[in-house]
């Protein structure tokens, strides 16, 4: 294998909120492929508060977490009374079915929002490419 | 008998009698002083000079207080049914001197006009009290509000008191917004429902489904259907009703996203994540390296894991659609920007089958308005049928074209088994499948009534043409972004559309 072609400019990082181990174990696999710094915490309290100590470039949020949900996480991360704000881009992870007008509300408040079964992580990596 | 010109008749009568007698007087008096007393002439005028100020000073008084009896009488009759000032005395007509007839009949005209008022007053207060009397209303077990014109509270039921936690006095003259903070799924308010029926009904209802109340000093927070009527024309002014049903529980349930099918769509896709990444890994990992039969193997493999997405799709689908919770986002796209990717997608399930996709794409074809996700699904199931059906044959050809009233369709044709005539009219309902083929082909009957109501909200048509032995063509229809009713960018984002009608927006429609 190819030594990994982005070593070379800065690395972005990304904390990955995720309680399921195999599957960010996958994501770690191929964001770290693609060059990223990666974190993974499975813990919502501890996600937290290193998502508040950290400036992550991108943070991937699971919904169903313990002991804070992700919508609980991206409420308190994007709480436009927080000074100073959270730079960090959210996209929201989620195998879970949510009503249309509830998937609408935590759209708003996130960067993305992704149905984990609908792309493989080659497809995540490449959308996450695309987060600015 | 007018009485305003007998009471001038005899103004003008006693006016002249007085001015008549002055005169007389004063001419008396002269007669007197110069002829029979020989008085002087300059004494005789200081004299009369002195008796016609006096006359003056007297006249004038007391004739005006005699005039002036008709207007103090209506003065005093107007102050005495006058509210702020009730304690004057009710003037009496009989003992006036001038005027009497004029004042009575006034006074009788007066005392009409207030009993009028006097009358709706009480009718209206009658009606108000009548509400609360009203068994029905003060003891249906649902809170019940009632609007003036500018939104104040004229009354609220028992139950709307208790579900507040306030007492049904405190909610009287206060503003509905103030009591019920409402918070509305969509742009479609209270408030601005109201504005509208306002402006432009006589009557008019409406209804609103999951209204959040945040939670207050003296109360949870709820979650409510909403009912509302209006009327313009209602006499006692009381112009609109409000109804609330409690859903808190159930649809807090909802919220927290746990009913069967979601529950059961969460279990069905984490596997299925898991699944498609370890094929993924497999399939860049060890590319060329395995020798053609296990190549075969993890095709195979892809394509039912695949497979098994798309069930899973379907399933979410048909929830969907038959909870009206499908929403489509219509978006202006290049057909084969859809039709191209997905065709791909589905050319390792095709492949394991032996089956080639050969596509054709017009290419002037315009751009559409679709949904992207949901007619993705529907080209998946067509497809996905066709591979199922096509028997020994080994091609499926995918066509998309303009019709010729402007509508872009794509068909795609199988050479495999075909369906009766007979069984045609039954291919689109839930659950349906041929019988003759259910041993021997999966599935779930889902699809075909899935594509066909996904077609139908992106505003298009599905039909099928089929052989026995011979193969199937089906074709569906989606509409040029061109066609749409597009107004404004504003309108360009409100394109959102449910399974079963147009949900927001509804100045856009097919021209």
């Amino acid at each position: 294998m190819q030594p990994d072609q982005n070593q070379s400019r800065q690395q972005r990082s990304i904390l990955c909120i995720e309680d399921e181990h195999f599957i960010s174990e996958l994501y770690e696999r191929s964001l770290k492929k693609a060059g990223y710094n990666v974190t993974v915490i499975s813990d919502g309290e501890e996600a937290l508060r290193a998502a508040q100590a950290n400036s992550y470039d991108i943070i991937l949020l699971d919904l169903m977490i313990p002991n804070l949900t992700g919508i609980e996480i991206l409420r308190i991360l994007r709480d436009p009374t927080r000074l100073p704000p959270i730079s960090s881009k959210i996209i929201i992870i989620t195998n879970l079915e949510q009503r249309q007008d509830v998937r609408a509300d935590i759209e708003k408040q996130a960067d993305g929002y992704l149905v984990k079964a609908e792309l493989t992580p080659h497809e995540l990596v490449d959308f996450v490419n695309t987060i600015k | 008998m007018n009485y305003l010109q007998k009471l001038i008749r005899q103004a003008k009568l006693d006016l002249f009698v007085i001015v008549l007698i002055n005169n007389v007087i004063l001419i008396a008096g002269w007669i007197i002083f110069r002829q029979l007393l020989n008085w002087n002439v300059v004494y005789t005028a200081i004299i009369l000079g002195v008796v016609a100020i006096l006359e003056a000073a007297f006249i004038s008084l007391s004739l005006t207080s005699y005039l002036m009896q008709p207007l103090t009488a209506m003065w005093q009759a107007v102050l005495h049914l006058s509210p702020s000032a009730a304690s004057t005395q009710a003037p009496k007509a009989q003992d006036l001197s001038f005027g009497k007839d004029l004042v009575s009949d006034l006074l009788s005209h007066i005392y009409q006009f207030i009993n009028v008022a006097e009358k709706v007053d009480t009718e209206n207060k009658q009606k108000a009290k009548d509400l609360s009397n009203n068994f029905v209303a003060q003891n249906l077990p649902i809170p019940f509000f009632v609007l003036d014109s500018s939104e104040t509270i004229k009354y609220a039921n028992k139950a709307a008191a208790k579900y507040l936690g306030m007492n049904a006095i405190d909610l009287l003259d206060k503003s509905i917004y103030v009591v019920l903070d409402m918070a509305f799924p969509s742009e479609d308010t209270f408030d601005s429902w109201l504005k509208n029926a306002k402006s432009s009904s006589a009557t008019a209802g409406n209804t609103w489904e999951r209204v959040k109340l945040e939670a207050r000093d003296n109360h949870p927070m709820y979650l409510f259907d909403l009912a509302a009527y209006y009327n313009r024309d209602n006499t006692d002014h009381n112009e609109t009703m409000l109804l609330l049903f409690d859903h808190t529980k159930a649809y807090s349930q909802d919220e927290q996203a746990v009913s069967f099918v979601a529950l059961g769509v969460h279990e069905l896709r984490s596997p299925l994540t898991l699944l498609r990444g370890y094929i993924e890994v497999f399939e860049e990992e060890l590319e060329g390296k395995l020798d053609p039969e296990l190549e075969g193997f993890m095709e195979k493999m892809h394509a039912q894991v695949e497979q098994l997405m798309s069930f899973v799709n379907n399933i979410l689908n048909v929830a969907r659609i038959d909870d009206d919770q499908m929403e489509l986002k219509l978006e202006e796209i290049a057909w084969s920007e859809i039709l191209d990717p997905t065709i791909d997608a589905l050319r390792i399930r095709a492949k394991v089958r032996g089956i080639t996709l050969e596509t054709r794409i017009d290419e002037k074809l315009p751009t559409v308005a679709v949904d992207s996700l949901s007619i993705q699904e529907v080209i998946n199931n067509l497809v996905d049928n066709a591979i199922k059906y096509s028997g020994k044959s080994t091609v499926i050809k995918v066509d998309a074209h303009l019709t010729k009233d402007n509508m872009v369709e794509t068909t795609v044709q199988d050479y495999g088994v075909g369906i009766a005539t007979a069984l045609i009219p039954n291919l689109f309902t839930k659950f349906y499948r041929d019988h003759h083929n259910r041993s021997q082909i999966g599935g779930t009957g889902l699809g075909l009534y899935l594509s066909k109501s996904i077609v139908k909200a992106n505003g298009g048509n599905l039909w099928v043409r089929s052989k026995e032995d011979q193969g199937s063509v089906f074709g569906f229809t989606v509409q040029p972004y061109s066609s749409l009713n597009i107004k404004s960018s504003k309108d360009r984002q409100e394109l959102i559309k449910g399974a079963h009608g147009w949900i927001k927006n509804h100045s856009l429609y097919r021209q």
